[in-house]
């Protein structure tokens, strides 16, 4: 085998920039992720208080009227004190009655920060307090109501619920994304494209059918659809809403609704895919030698490890396409159809399960994106038009081509 | 500062049902809904206890945190209300509940059961106090008029404590003092001291 380097992976220098471009971007927004793990607002805090019309109309001080508001529903709150106590009885006077008609309670924004320390106080009990509490548990009777959840009273498993959505998965997905896509910025900066390393032969070989491709067009496009839709439901809040509130609640609902609608081709075509590319991907006996050496991806040569038609990188996204899209699609329609056939713990687990290898699949499917296109040269054309350059074949799957050039391998490599 | 709470007294619960019946009236709730409900424990036996659950205003709010496109909000009396203009019918504040507050108008697909409703603790919610657009989205605002949620105030035994916190709670202890026992404010350590393991 002729093993002369024409082309490498470093010549490609307007990649490496743009790679590079990406890198610094990428870094930033890794940078911000670790720092909103650490920046301790995990904790929901009050926005809104509470004020007196009457008293805000003039120029007394904010503090003022919300002290008011506050003190006005205390004493209505002393009003279901025991009769024995606060009367009317013989022993003590009839309470005064909490509101004058002139009072009315007003809403207005809270002073960024302000809440954080009310939700602070409010958590501490004092030991009166701590008297009065009991063991927090999930606690469920009976109820007359006939909706689904009623009987329950209590249910502690929410706040972990929360946790689990709110901190870990979002926080698990957003390192996730942000670092693989580092990683595969910085790899294009520094190593370039994994080139034809003997140039492009002039002559194609057929890799994908028709039917094959436009079935990976389809999931990939409702794929990147589902993603998008679900990543503006999961960051949203972190990442539209500091501009625009109100496009929030917008595109809140688009998503909603994209989210469904995309959710029937990516079905479809996750079933045909597996129907289609299981055989040819099951474990085989180059698979190991093929990992343990990288697929040659580091390496400019083109003496890769040998591979067949499906090498061990292709075959491991493969297998994530298809139990990642079975998972997502199974605990998808189980979201879609509330209570069906799980309770509300099981339907907490199925929300949890898809959020989370939600975005375990977007970053691998990042890297799927970045090898198919930017990352290796040539690798978009099977997938495009169906039929690859033969330099290329021979570097990445020579035992593929040798098969459908119906000859037996140039030579069996042992070891 | 005055720190808004619900507490239920189980030993004086006598499952009525008023509460669950005045706000449905007073916030004209749709069919399908509930607000606040009662739950009966040990239903039958001798130590059987009823007790009535809404929202309970948490502290640390989990619903708050898991709305993706924040329409549930605190405010500084720990009131937890909600925009029904933003809400997206998700219902992750379902599953971080713990106490099964939210309701939505139907039981069907992602996307079309519709707009979150929930207590408001009578506080109506963003649009402009007292106006009939927020009564037809929200209920009646009773806080805004200077008095508290009417599930408690409607309470014929004074089983159902609304308002202040720390002002519940003293009635509730000196109640239990004078009587000889109590079996404690229900749903607390969930709901307001989330960091507390008694």
């Amino acid at each position: 085998m002729n093993s002369e380097v024409r082309v490498h992976g470093r010549d490609f220098t307007a990649y490496r920039i743009g790679g590079a471009i990406a890198a610094v971007l990428l870094a930033i927004l890794l940078g911000w992720q670790i720092w909103e793990i650490f920046d301790g607002d995990n904790r929901t805090v009050p926005e809104v208080r509470w004020g007196v019309a009457a008293l805000d109309g003039e120029a007394t001080a904010g503090d003022q009227s919300g002290l008011l508001a506050h003190e006005v529903l205390r004493a209505r709150t002393r009003l279901q004190d025991e009769r024995y106590r606060s009367g009317p009885a013989p022993a003590s006077d009839a309470p005064d009655f909490a509101t004058g008609a002139a009072q009315w309670l007003t809403n207005a924004p809270m002073e960024r920060g302000a809440g954080r320390d009310l939700t602070r106080g409010w958590a501490r009990p004092g030991s009166d307090t701590l008297e009065l509490l009991r063991g927090s548990e999930r606690v469920a009777g009976i109820s007359s109501l006939p909706y689904v959840g009623a009987e329950v009273f209590e249910r502690p498993f929410g706040r972990d619920w929360r946790l689990g959505i709110a901190d870990f998965a979002t926080h698990l997905g957003a390192l996730a994304i942000l670092g693989f896509s580092l990683l595969l910025a910085l790899v294009l900066a520094l190593r370039g494209r994994v080139p034809i390393a003997k140039g492009r032969s002039g002559r194609t070989v057929k890799r994908f059918g028709f039917l094959e491709r436009a079935n990976h067009w389809m999931t990939a496009l409702s794929f990147i659809g589902l993603a998008l839709t679900g990543l503006v439901i999961a960051y949203g809040d972190t990442v539209i809403r500091p501009f625009s509130e109100p496009l929030l609640g917008d595109l809140g609902w688009l998503a909603t609704w994209g989210h469904v609608l995309f959710f029937p081709p990516f079905a479809l075509g996750i079933l045909f895919m597996i129907l289609r590319w299981t055989w040819g991907n099951l474990p085989g006996r180059y698979d190991a030698r093929w990992l343990a050496r990288g697929g040659g991806f580091f390496s400019d040569s083109p003496d890769n490890p040998p591979a067949r038609k499906f090498n061990a990188g292709q075959k491991l996204i493969f297998w994530s396409a298809a139990l990642g899209g079975v998972i997502m699609v199974v605990s998808g329609v189980t979201l879609m159809f509330p209570f069906y056939w799980l309770d509300i713990e099981g339907m907490s687990w199925a929300m949890l399960t898809h959020a989370v290898i939600a975005v375990l699949l977007i970053a691998i499917f990042i890297g799927h994106i970045y090898i198919g296109t930017v990352g290796m040269q040539g690798a978009i054309e099977a997938m495009w038009g169906g039929r690859v350059d033969r330099n290329w074949a021979e570097e990445h799957h020579e035992l593929w081509l040798a098969e459908i050039e119906g000859r037996t391998p140039t030579q069996e490599r042992s070891g | 500062m005055a720190r808004l709470k619900f507490l239920c007294d189980s030993d004086r619960c006598i499952e009525c049902n008023a509460c669950a019946t005045v706000c449905k009236n007073e916030h004209e709730v749709p069919w399908g809904m509930v607000r606040r409900r009662v739950v009966t424990l040990n239903d039958g036996e001798a130590d059987e206890k009823s007790i009535a659950i809404s929202c309970m205003h948490c502290t640390d709010a989990p619903c708050v945190a898991v709305c993706p496109v924040s329409t549930l909000y605190q405010t500084d009396l720990g009131i937890v209300l909600h925009d029904k203009d933003t809400c997206i019918g998700c219902g992750y504040c379902y599953y971080a509940c713990p106490f099964g507050a939210p309701q939505f108008p139907r039981a069907t697909l992602f996307g079309s059961r519709g707009t979150m409703d929930k207590c408001t603790y009578c506080a109506g919610g963003p649009e402009e106090n007292g106006s009939e657009v927020e009564f037809e989205k929200y209920g009646r605002n009773r806080i805004a008029e200077g008095k508290l949620p009417l599930c408690a105030e409607v309470c014929s035994t004074r089983a159902l404590l609304a308002g202040d916190g720390e002002t519940i709670g003293e009635i509730y202890r000196e109640r239990v003092v004078k009587r000889g026992y109590g079996s404690g404010a229900w749903g607390w350590s969930t709901a307001y001291y989330p960091e507390e393991r008694p």
